[in-house]
């Protein structure tokens, strides 16, 4: 068998693969989009089906129209950016000085900062609460928001684990010149760690954007909502509207899609090490 | 170098932090939280959507309109688990709204912890008494002779029927089964089954509404002591409720029924409404989801059929709505549950949604004449309510389970509920000393 | 902040010497360092003793309660319901863990062939992470409702009669390892970013030596996604431990059928906003902090055998 065939067999192998397994992970959000088109008898009708007929658009301007979801839409913009933002300040540097730099006490504060995702959010939830209340944040996003700015544990363990597997021949070389600690940070193992970087951003940005719990208990005032809380407005006890929860779930996940799809270049944007051997 | 950077941060968290507190008073400010003079905002908690929610802005309007000096915020915080958490962050720390509605269940627990605010004086001030509602609706408000809640809306539990299957398999739909024995060989007629796949199921008990609660009240059992006010989940009528449930589960091999009603089944993916199931147990709320999803359903609504066929019974819940401890303006608060409990705003909260606790608001509703409600509103006055105590979630969830339990076989129903029994006043103890 | 820009040494000391005690302790690691003690001290540390101090109470959240000492403790170990939850948990997170990771670096490695269109495949695979949960457990039902969802009536039409699913007893926790896998799309984001990390010079040094695409990925790959992999693993399984979100909503609470979807955290948060007993929850939630502990130290133990870091 001559190479180009061999590569023509491998790359439809590798097709075929993507294919199947696409079906499955594509079937969720398939069936989210269809919901959200669908009349209400047709959502649960059996056998289930999965062509809305008639393709009912309204469900998408009645939702709009039911909550303020302009206003709501904002609301969670500005919380999402913020907390985003914050954990992009916070966490890469905290996670640099674990991985690379030698201090008393480090083993004990990263042991410490493990141990604290050890405990489940639902005990320590009031005394934070409570601590919220001293502060007198709760009424404002403040709570959903500053935390970030002062490191997330599970992402300063990721980070961790990139900075730890650059080399430190960069380190070194840089040292030598004579640049100090933070602008070897800044200006050249940041930029290594890019793809991390956006990784975690990317994960606060899910987390901000799709939490129901946070803003439940700290936003007070309906005008303050995001849209997570709004999605509960289409369900209560006496049935809810599908349809119309399905539309704004869709147009929720929408902002996250485009962003990833921009985002994931730069996950394969291998980084080349020129002139040292790593 | 450090120091810069050092104030360089702290500079960008400082003008962060700044534009952040311009958006949250943007979104705080502008809802006229600033009394004018003497007038008192009341915020009222709640997760009512649609028309109760319409119904809700009405009887504010009427009731700002008749007491010009207090003004209603209503807050939308959710209408299940989380508004429950919502609550209970913002009592314990101290910043509560000053109503919240609340499910009625929740009383005899919320009161025991000393968290609602004991509105018997009022009551009785404005001349809100027991008389003016169904008896389960006052006592479910009440713990231990005293008013913690005022009751809002309420619902029960009937036989639903599909007349066409009855039609289908030769029985009379305008004749309903009225004991046990009847509803049992209507469920073997209606029954199809091929191999281990249900084509259609005639009945099963403890599906949607039928709990051990619905069935040993209606085979004449009590749940709770009237006068120690201990739990008796293992009095001999409940658990032969729960043995006639668990030998109608052998009867159709349980197994092979579980996919009628395994927990991810919810109202909307009703079998009763796609016709595959042609009775079973639920409340009026059903009604509306008929309507919605299948306008052409063809049933009716009958007492749930008893031991002797006559004695027919059930049991409600519902709304209510409280006043928590520590809020800041109980006594005007004070002023809109009286107006909700009292006719007018009976009339006007529950309007074309739910049965009203005031019998003479349902007659007005023209209930009594709709084939379907008036069964509902014949049953009210002697319908039950679950016992109110402390421990009510976990008496609940542990007669769940000893259901589940005895009907997959896992010990008999005299072990299970004298199980029940021992865990549940082995808790209440603790507010006994 | 403040504080610490304020407690660098005076300048009096000559600055050799300042230098070299600076080095000792490694200030310039504690400065970067700070913003996150800080945020520990904050945030962290009061919730944290606070929930310890609970586990000795019969903290109600409505009410302070009183000191029992281990009351709580021992009542846990006598409490069936609470075992069942530990067994649960065990079962959940010894069978998801491995498979997930199994999965996602398999996908990841997949994602990161160099084939047209892989923007858009990688985005298919992403999406169901983005669903809101409220939205799940309808699709769920819908999917694997026993007799009419959709997957046992496409096996009915092949004529195999299909499992109860989350009905059944046997069914319900594989169901939702299944489930799980769903949503493994930030897993593979994050392997995505350790392969895009490992440097083209390796594979050119091994397609130089004649390696086929197996040894590669013996020999390059997995040795240097190493570090991502301990990442999950150790993430893994403190999420498989505090699992909750997707069994509570499928299961309305209630951990049906017959509490074998009663996970460890449902039951704790059952008693601690249900039952309000939040002294018993923060006693249960002391006891997983010492079992997910003993795991990761384990992990870390044995990580210096098998995870490689390049930096090193």
């Amino acid at each position: 068998m001559n190479p180009a065939a061999v590569k023509t067999i491998n790359r439809t192998l590798a097709y075929v693969c993507l294919i199947a397994a696409s079906a499955f992970f594509i079937i969720p959000f398939i069936w989210l989009l269809s919901t959200s088109l669908k009349p209400l008898t047709q959502i649960f009708s059996f056998p289930p089906e999965w062509i809305p007929k008639p393709f009912l658009w309204s469900n998408y301007s009645r939702a709009i129209e039911y909550i303020p979801f302009w206003t709501f839409l904002r609301n969670t913009a500005v919380i999402t950016i913020f907390s985003t933002l914050g954990v992009i300040v916070s966490c890469p540097i905290v996670a640099y000085s674990f991985a690379k730099l030698e201090w008393r006490g480090r083993g004990t504060l990263f042991f410490i900062t493990l141990a604290v995702m050890m405990i489940p959010s639902q005990v320590t939830l009031i005394p934070l609460f409570l601590l919220f209340t001293k502060l007198g944040w709760v009424g404002t996003p403040l709570p959903l928001i500053i935390p970030q700015f002062f490191g997330v544990p599970i992402y300063i363990f990721l980070m961790r684990q990139f900075f730890l597997g650059l080399p430190d021949a960069l380190r070194e070389a840089a040292r030598l010149d004579g640049a100090s600690e933070f602008r070897i940070y800044l200006q050249i193992m940041f930029p290594l760690a890019k793809s991390a970087v956006l990784s975690v951003a990317l994960f606060q940005f899910m987390a901000s954007w799709t939490d129901f719990m946070g803003p439940l208990l700290y936003l007070t005032n309906e005008i303050s909502y995001t849209v997570s809380l709004g999605l509960q407005q289409f369900q209560s006890q006496k049935g809810s509207e599908w349809g119309m929860l399905m539309a704004v779930s869709t147009l929720m996940t929408l902002p996250i899609i485009v962003l990833f799809f921009f985002l994931q270049k730069t996950f394969i944007r291998g980084i080349t090490f020129s002139g040292i051997k790593g | 170098m450090k120091k810069t950077w050092k104030t360089a941060m702290l500079t960008l968290v400082n003008l962060l932090t700044a534009s952040l507190f311009v958006t949250a008073c943007g979104t705080s400010t502008g809802t006229g939280n600033a009394d004018e003079p003497g007038v008192t905002t009341v915020t009222l908690w709640h997760g009512l959507t649609s028309i109760d929610l319409d119904n809700m802005n009405n009887v504010v309007k009427v009731f700002e309109e008749k007491n010009p000096t207090v003004k209603i915020k209503l807050v939308y915080t959710e209408s299940s688990e989380g508004s429950d958490q919502k609550l209970l962050t913002a009592v314990a720390g101290g910043n509560p709204p000053d109503a919240a509605l609340f499910d009625r269940f929740k009383v005899g627990t919320w009161a025991a912890q000393g968290s609602l605010t004991d509105l018997s004086d009022m009551a009785e001030k404005s001349g809100i008494r027991k008389e003016m509602y169904y008896p389960f609706a006052w006592d479910e408000s009440s713990y231990q002779g005293k008013l913690y809640a005022i009751p809002l809306d309420t619902d029960a539990r009937l036989l639903f029927y599909n007349k066409d299957h009855f039609k289908e398999v030769g029985l009379d739909p305008e004749n309903p089964p009225k004991t046990i024995a009847e509803l049992e060989s209507a469920a073997e007629k209606l029954t199809i089954k091929e191999g281990k796949r249900f084509k259609r199921v005639g009945f099963i008990p403890w599906y949607s509404q039928g709990w051990l609660y619905t069935w040993g009240w209606v085979f004449g059992g009590q749940f709770q002591d009237a006068a120690t006010g201990k739990i008796t989940a293992n009095d001999p009528k409940v658990v032969e409720a729960l043995q006639w449930m668990t030998d109608f589960g052998k009867k159709y091999n349980v197994e092979d029924i579980t996919g009628f009603t395994s927990a991810a089944g919810t109202e909307e993916m009703d079998p009763f409404i796609s016709g595959q199931i042609s009775m079973k147990v639920t409340g009026n709320f059903a009604v509306k989801g008929i309507k919605k999803f299948n306008p052409k359903l063809n049933y009716g609504v009958t007492q749930i059929p008893s031991p002797s066929g006559k004695d027919f019974t059930t049991w409600s819940g519902g709304g209510s709505i409280i006043i928590p401890k520590g809020a800041k303006n109980a006594e005007v608060a004070w002023k809109f549950l009286e107006f909700l409990g009292k006719e007018e705003g009976q009339e006007l909260v529950n309007k074309d949604s739910n049965l009203s606790v005031i019998d003479a608001v349902n007659v007005k509703y023209g209930y009594k004449d709709d084939p379907i409600m008036k069964e509902f509103i014949n049953v009210l006055p002697n319908s039950h309510n679950r016992p109110v105590i402390p421990e009510g979630q976990l008496l609940w969830n542990e007669l769940a389970s000893a259901t589940e339990k005895s009907t997959h076989g896992n010990g008999t129903p005299k072990e299970n509920l004298d199980r029940v029994t021992e865990t549940v006043n082995k808790a209440l103890e603790k507010y006994n000393k | 902040m403040e504080k610490l820009a304020g407690a660098a040494p005076a300048a009096a000391v000559p600055a050799t010497r300042r230098k070299r005690s600076l080095r000792r302790i490694g200030i310039t690691g504690w400065l970067f360092a700070s913003p996150w003690i800080l945020g520990l001290l904050c945030f962290y540390a009061v919730p944290m003793l606070s929930s310890i101090y609970f586990s000795f109470t019969t903290y109600s959240i409505l009410q302070p309660g009183e000191f029992v000492g281990l009351s709580n403790y021992v009542e846990l170990f006598n409490d069936p319901l609470f075992w069942k939850s530990i067994y649960n948990t065990i079962y959940f997170a010894v069978f998801f863990v491995p498979l997930s990771i199994f999965v996602g670096v398999s996908l990841a490695m997949m994602l990161n062939m160099k084939v047209k269109g892989m923007a858009m495949f990688r985005t298919i695979f992403f999406l169901p992470t983005l669903v809101p949960q409220v939205a799940l457990s309808v699709l769920w039902m819908w999917l694997l409702h026993p007799n009419f969802g959709l997957v046992n009536g496409m096996l009915a039409s092949i004529g195999i009669d299909g499992p109860p699913w989350l009905g059944g007893e046997a069914w319900s926790k594989p169901s939702l390892i299944l489930m799980s896998l769903w949503g493994i799309g930030q897993a593979v984001v994050i392997y995505l970013a350790g392969l895009g990390d490992i440097s083209e010079e390796y594979y050119e040094a091994a397609a130089i030596d004649g390696a086929s695409w197996f040894q590669k990925t013996r020999a390059v790959t997995l040795p240097l996604l190493t570090p991502v992999i301990f990442y999950n693993l150790v993430m893994g399984t403190i999420g498989a431990f505090q699992q909750f979100t997707l069994p509570y909503t499928l299961t309305k609470g209630q951990g049906t059928p017959s509490n074998s979807m009663t996970f460890y955290v449902m039951y704790l948060y059952e008693n601690g906003f249900r039952y309000f007993k939040m002294g018993y929850a923060s006693a249960m939630a002391w006891i997983l902090f010492v079992i997910v502990m003993a795991l990761t130290a384990l992990i870390f133990v044995t990580s210096k055998r098998w995870v490689h870091y390049q930096g090193k």
